[in-house]
């Protein structure tokens, strides 16, 4: 049984990130550039390893979680074990058929028909022709669109094109499968069907290797995870272990959705989550209030800011978002050190774990200056979760009325 | 072994984690003539299914859709005719009818043209393709000089109606034909060999193929017949590969003149050279697309 899927010894990918102007798209560029740089060495690319001396070794029918953060070299690893791209240093050995899953419908072409996408699909995806039609009828089906299977797909809806899509990968039927970041398209009844499709491959026996921002679902589908920091592997085991060191290394990162400037306007020093009495707390009773605290250093004079704190559960459910301007604070400027606190209602989110985020908007609601975690916290109800009991807790005002005698009134 | 044991392992034969077998190493270099060709039979399937792609969209959108394949060589036809038969009056091989003498040429060097323009655009036009999917990248080429072969035998069709318009009789030399286009293709495809991966580099290739094609078109005896270029510049002139292939179309269809078997051999040592070194330089930069495209 512990026969290899996947052998990794060393791997590398090292990219050149030119430096603004040193990136010829045209012939002309590459010869003026030639021309000035000409004797003296050009300099101005950078390395950087996107990928940098990861071994591992994956057994057959295991399923392994890749966590890290964006740009932390997940999808390159996936990229390099497809050969999608070429490892600079080290090698890889990959026993059994192989099927990478990086996006979902790569290849559909918008003219051709539904079924003549699924067989140009089936074939990118390393499918046969025969292999196809054998399938045909079940792709069809867990595609819910046999009434549509002969229209182009560019008359689709963005569901249904997902649908087809995922389908098709769906009955590739590989020994080892590549997945990044695909289950999370689509909604939330698709989503699960992935799911179950992910599981159902693991119960067939198949080697998965699983890309996900979700720890959800990386904590249903994979005992073991490998955690990536900056091009290196950080850890190689369980997954409680994993997940513990990734979420520690996380209160100093901006969200995935951020895109951060090399010199933003504004930064934030240090966000605290503290109790009322002022000490540094990560778990919180029911009803308790929270206290946050911002440092923030602001380079250039920011005109009428905006603090935000957004509260998300930790399945990136957005359950409250405080800002000091619809609080009605208003603050003029802002320039250099200083520190902002907010204190929170009592809490009346049900018992989970929650991240917050802390976001500035210059001018009550121009762009985003900045946005950072602000770190975690659980809280804390013996009845109160999220199965049954949804987002938020508030007691209800309540008339019981066993006579009738309420509705008799209403009517009256 | 009983028969107890074959059935239980039978059993867990279906639990146990499945492996077809196949091993793939990757690793930073490949030898320098290791050109992967079993891999393109691996992938023929999808070889397959990408020309079916081309051919089905070509006409898909275009409302006269096949009838374009016949349109477009009898169009240019007409306008030689016009300008190069009648105005200019250049004398065809054999004396032969202008429009037939010009169908001849036009037929091979369209789909020469249309397998370097496509083979060389290809990689850029499939870039999403290549940034998200594992396949031998010659596919792409290979596909685009599969593709147009659909146009080339429509043409030949209408070739044939020409012939018997003009009452030239069609005599056992068309069957040197298929051969003909098969250089042709390859002579194609190793053009884009080249071509495809500088336009992954510089986009330039894009806006300077236009004018490449219509000075090589020039450079070749479509327009006129192969016997007006002066005998002391034939061995340079031969140095382009399409001379060849465009004469023999000639001398299949008119039944008239003699291929130059001098310029054809000079004709045939450039276009092997072109095809192996472009296989090289291909599988050399083809490591790279995924990085730059």
């Amino acid at each position: 049984m512990d026969e290899l899927a996947i052998r990794a010894e060393g791997l590398g990918k090292r990219y050149r990130i030119a430096a603004p102007g040193a990136w010829h798209d045209s012939l002309r560029d590459a010869l003026t550039d030639a021309v000035a740089t000409f004797g003296r060495r050009s300099g101005r690319a950078r390395e950087f390893w996107a990928l940098r001396d990861a071994s591992f070794e994956v057994r057959r029918g295991e399923s392994v979680g890749i966590i890290g953060l964006n740009g932390a070299g997940k999808s390159t690893l996936l990229k390099v074990l497809s050969q999608i791209v070429t490892p600079t240093t080290g090698a890889a050995t990959v026993t059994g058929r192989l099927g990478a899953l990086l996006e979902v419908g790569t290849g559909f072409h918008q003219e051709l028909t539904g079924r003549e996408n699924a067989f140009l699909y089936g074939s990118i995806l390393g499918m046969s022709r025969a292999e196809v039609s054998r399938k045909f009828d079940q792709i069809v089906d867990f595609a819910e669109i046999e009434e549509f299977i002969d229209t182009p797909v560019k008359r689709y809806s963005s569901g249904m094109y997902v649908r087809l899509a995922f389908a098709v990968a769906a009955h590739l039927d590989p020994d080892i499968l590549l997945l990044d970041e695909v289950l999370a398209v689509g909604d939330f009844s698709f989503q699960n069907k992935c799911l179950n499709f992910a599981r159902s491959l693991e119960a067939r026996g198949a080697t998965t290797l699983f890309v996900s921002h979700n720890m959800f679902s990386i904590k249903t589908l994979c005992p073991r995870v490998i955690y990536l920091r900056r091009g290196q592997i950080a850890f190689d085991g369980p997954t409680e272990e994993g997940l513990r060191l990734y979420e520690a290394d996380q209160p100093l990162q901006a969200p995935a959705w951020f895109q951060q400037q090399e010199d933003a306007p504004i930064e934030f020093t240090a966000v605290e989550l503290l109790g009322m009495d002022g000490a540094p707390r990560s778990m919180f009773d029911f009803g308790e209030r929270m206290r946050v605290r911002i440092a923030y250093r602001a380079r250039r004079s920011v005109r009428r800011p905006n603090f935000m704190v957004a509260v998300t559960r930790a399945d990136n459910v957005l359950c409250c978002n405080f800002s000091t301007m619809t609080d009605g604070v208003e603050i003029a400027s802002v320039e250099g050190a200083g520190v902002v606190e907010m204190t929170t209602p009592p809490l009346r989110l049900t018992s989970d774990s929650y991240v917050t985020t802390v976001l500035v908007r210059e001018n009550r609601f121009d762009a985003i200056l900045q946005a950072q975690f602000g770190g975690r916290f659980q809280v804390r109800h013996p009845l109160f979760e999220r199965v049954g009991f949804g987002v938020y807790h508030e007691p209800a005002d309540w008339r019981v009325d066993p006579a009738g005698a309420l509705e008799t009134r209403i009517r009256a | 072994m009983s028969a107890i044991e074959s059935g239980l392992q039978a059993t867990s034969a279906g639990l146990r984690p499945r492996t077809s077998g196949q091993v793939t190493h990757i690793r930073p270099s490949r030898g320098l003539f290791d050109l992967g060709l079993p891999s393109i039979w691996r992938y023929r399937g999808l070889l397959a299914t990408l020309v079916k792609r081309d051919v089905l969209v070509l006409y898909r959108q275009a409302a006269l859709g096949a009838a374009w394949a016949v349109i477009q060589p009898v169009l240019s036809v007409a306008i030689f005719t016009f300008i190069f038969g009648r105005v200019a009056k250049l004398p065809t091989t054999g004396g032969a009818p202008y429009p037939v003498f010009a169908f001849a040429a036009v037929l091979p060097w369209t789909y020469f043209s249309e397998c370097v323009r496509r083979g060389a655009l290809g990689l850029v036009t499939e870039a999403e393709l290549i940034r998200k999917v594992y396949f031998p990248r010659l596919l792409i080429p290979l596909s685009a000089a599969i593709a147009p072969l659909v146009d080339l035998a429509i043409g030949c069709v209408v070739l044939l109606a020409v012939m018997l318009l003009y009452g030239v009789a069609p005599t056992w030399r068309l069957l040197a034909l298929p051969p003909l286009a098969l250089v042709a293709g390859l002579l194609g495809l190793s053009v884009a060999l080249w071509l495809g991966p500088i336009n992954v580099r510089f986009r330039d290739v894009k806006h300077t193929l236009p004018f490449m094609l219509q000075i090589w078109m020039y450079a070749s005896p479509v327009v006129y017949a192969f016997s007006m270029i002066p005998d002391r510049w034939k061995p340079l002139y031969a140095l382009n590969p399409m001379v060849g292939v465009i004469e023999g179309f000639r001398w299949a269809v008119l039944g008239a003149g003699r291929p130059d078997l001098g310029a054809m051999a000079i004709g045939t040592g450039v276009f092997l050279a072109l095809l192996g070194g472009g296989l090289v330089f291909f599988r050399r930069m083809e490591r790279s697309f995924a990085d730059l495209i």
